[in-house]
């Protein structure tokens, strides 16, 4: 019954041009559209590659299948480099996370010493959100070799920047009636951080931490491929000698890692979150 | 007694102040744990802090070639920096493209279970894999090129946005869903004039966030052949010409914080649209 209601009205409606948002959408559509096909030109992007060399991927996938799982127990080393995976991105985390906090009392306007201060220091956040990872990386791989350590510390580099910014948000966005009210009873700045702000601001450290973990643990497997060691180097390896198996095997133990892990650091961040608050 | 002040605490308080022995040793577990956290993953590491020291003045010593930037190649480095910015633009619509039929697919309150199973596993899946994963494999078995490094970075937009698209669906209140549902529409029209205008405004933010990450992708992806400034600055640091790298580092500097700034204001623009409409 209700249904034909809405027929009758719906058919009864006098012919309308198309409204102007209508148009304003398909405007932006066909500018779309236009600028996609410039840009695929200008780069000779050729999407009928897909089809034309599809024969490619599925020899490929061909060599690749079956992964060479028994690498899990002929290859003991394997696990030292899963160990290490894991630890880069702990320590890449951890002492990012400890740096950017201190950083971050410099670039809040509300703990900053000086108003310039906090332009300088939120600049310098910024630049190192803007440089890429692998561009540190190359750097430090110059500077302190091939391996793990060059890789923790071009995480620990890599998370200053997203940390920083995150933790000087948030302490900007504290509630300043406690650090006036410690204020007033003659607490020092140290006293103020301590008491007023820190535990207004530690659920949301806590929680960045956790989810800065699980971004860097996939950073830490990327930045193996350019010679940070750990699992991502493997891969690199196995690519290099065209062991495709073993590559299928070595991509299925990282998507167990990364699927394991973040349900563990899930886990983690409920149960130390529950009890401050419901974030 | 205590079983009245207990009632008279707000609960929300009450779950706060845990008992006085709870409340020291929580914290001294959580710092224990930490330690032996950090300190094994130190040794697998080796990291060591003469080593660190060491690093440090070498580190700044490798800072020196870098410097002062050779500003005479910047003009040669324009073109590629163009590229990084081609492959980012022409991949993510085809990466929301793609994101939007697996958001669809893996959203509970629309797609039949042996649907969602599988698209959920895809969507997980390709969260789980760095995409510079993605891009070994495909220039593997395509060779080195754009069009390698366009479909990863698509394929690599499925993880994020696929998965905050089918989150956002599964978020709409089951009555708007009901409601187009009750007047006979099929599942395409629920899709068309329920799902789609509920979700657009944040899903279009983070297509547009996406970008912002893809730009800085294609400079990683470059450096592993599929050409732009990545592929410069990389084949600059092989040759030892750290000036010129240093000014491909500027330039991607420049093309970041430019994204970044654009980003930022369409995606604020977008928002602030869904809000208004």
């Amino acid at each position: 019954m209700s249904t034909a209601a809405v027929a009758t009205s719906a058919s009864s409606l006098p012919y309308t041009p198309p409204s102007r948002l209508f148009r304003r959408r398909m405007g932006i559509f066909a500018a779309l559209a236009l600028f996609l096909a410039v840009a695929g030109a200008a780069l000779k992007f050729e999407p009928w590659l897909l089809i034309t060399d599809f024969h490619y991927l599925v020899r490929l996938a061909g060599e690749m299948l079956p992964p060479r799982i028994e690498l899990l127990w002929t290859k003991p080393s394997l696990y030292s480099s899963v160990a290490e995976t894991i630890a880069m991105a702990v320590l890449g985390t951890l002492a990012g996370a400890s740096i950017a906090f201190g950083l971050a009392l410099f670039a809040a306007g509300n703990t900053t010493p000086h108003p310039f201060v906090r332009t300088f220091v939120r600049f310098g956040f910024g630049a190192e959100r803007a440089t890429p990872n692998f561009v540190v990386l190359l750097v430090l791989l110059i500077a302190v070799g091939f391996g793990p350590f060059a890789g923790v510390l071009a995480l620990t580099i890599g998370s200053i920047g997203m940390f920083g910014k995150l933790f000087a948000d948030a302490i900007e966005q504290v509630d300043p009636a406690p650090i006036e009210a410690i204020n007033t009873v003659g607490a020092t700045r140290w006293q103020v951080i301590r008491y007023a702000i820190l535990p207004q601001v530690l659920p949301s450290v806590v929680a960045n931490g956790f989810y800065a973990f699980d971004v860097n643990l996939r950073a830490a497997i990327a930045l193996g491929v350019y010679g940070g060691g750990g699992l991502g180097f493997e891969l690199q390896l196995a690519m290099k000698v065209l062991r495709y198996q073993d590559v299928l095997a070595l991509i299925l133990l990282i998507v167990v890692l990364v699927t394991l892990m973040e349900r563990v650091s899930d886990f983690l961040r409920r149960r130390i979150l529950g009890s401050t608050a419901a974030l | 007694m205590p079983r009245i002040s207990r009632v008279m605490t707000p609960p929300h308080l009450a779950s706060r102040r845990p008992s006085g022995l709870r409340r020291l040793v929580r914290p001294a577990l959580i710092a224990g744990a930490l330690a032996v956290l950090v300190a094994w993953s130190a040794d697998q590491c080796k990291v060591s802090l003469a080593e660190l020291a060491q690093g440090a003045v070498r580190g700044v010593e490798v800072l020196g070639f870098f410097f002062p930037p050779d500003w005479s190649a910047m003009s040669e480095l324009l073109g590629p920096a163009l590229i990084t910015v081609l492959l980012a633009a022409v991949a993510t619509p085809l990466g929301v493209a793609l994101s939007l039929l697996f958001g669809l697919a893996a959203a509970r309150n629309l797609a039949p279970a042996w649907l969602r199973t599988p698209a959920r596993m895809l969507i997980g899946l390709e969260r789980a894999l760095p995409e510079i994963i993605i891009l070994l494999l495909l220039v593997a078995a395509l060779g080195v090129g754009p069009f390698p490094g366009v479909i990863a970075l698509a394929i690599g937009s499925i993880g994020m946005l696929g998965k905050l698209l089918a989150d956002a669906i599964e978020e709409i209140d089951a009555r708007v869903l009901e409601s187009v549902e009750t007047v006979g529409a099929t599942r395409w029209q629920v899709i068309r004039h329920a799902v789609i205008p509920e979700v657009l405004p944040s899903f279009l933010a983070n297509a547009i966030f996406r970008f912002e990450v893809n730009i800085r992708a294609s400079v990683l992806l470059g450096a592993v052949g599929a050409g732009g400034i990545g592929f410069e600055l990389s084949k600059a640091m092989s040759l030892l010409e750290y000036e010129r790298a240093m000014m491909a580092v500027l330039v991607t500097l420049a093309l970041v914080f430019g994204a970044e700034r654009i980003s930022d204001a369409l995606r604020r623009r977008v928002l602030d649209g869904g809000k208004l409409q």
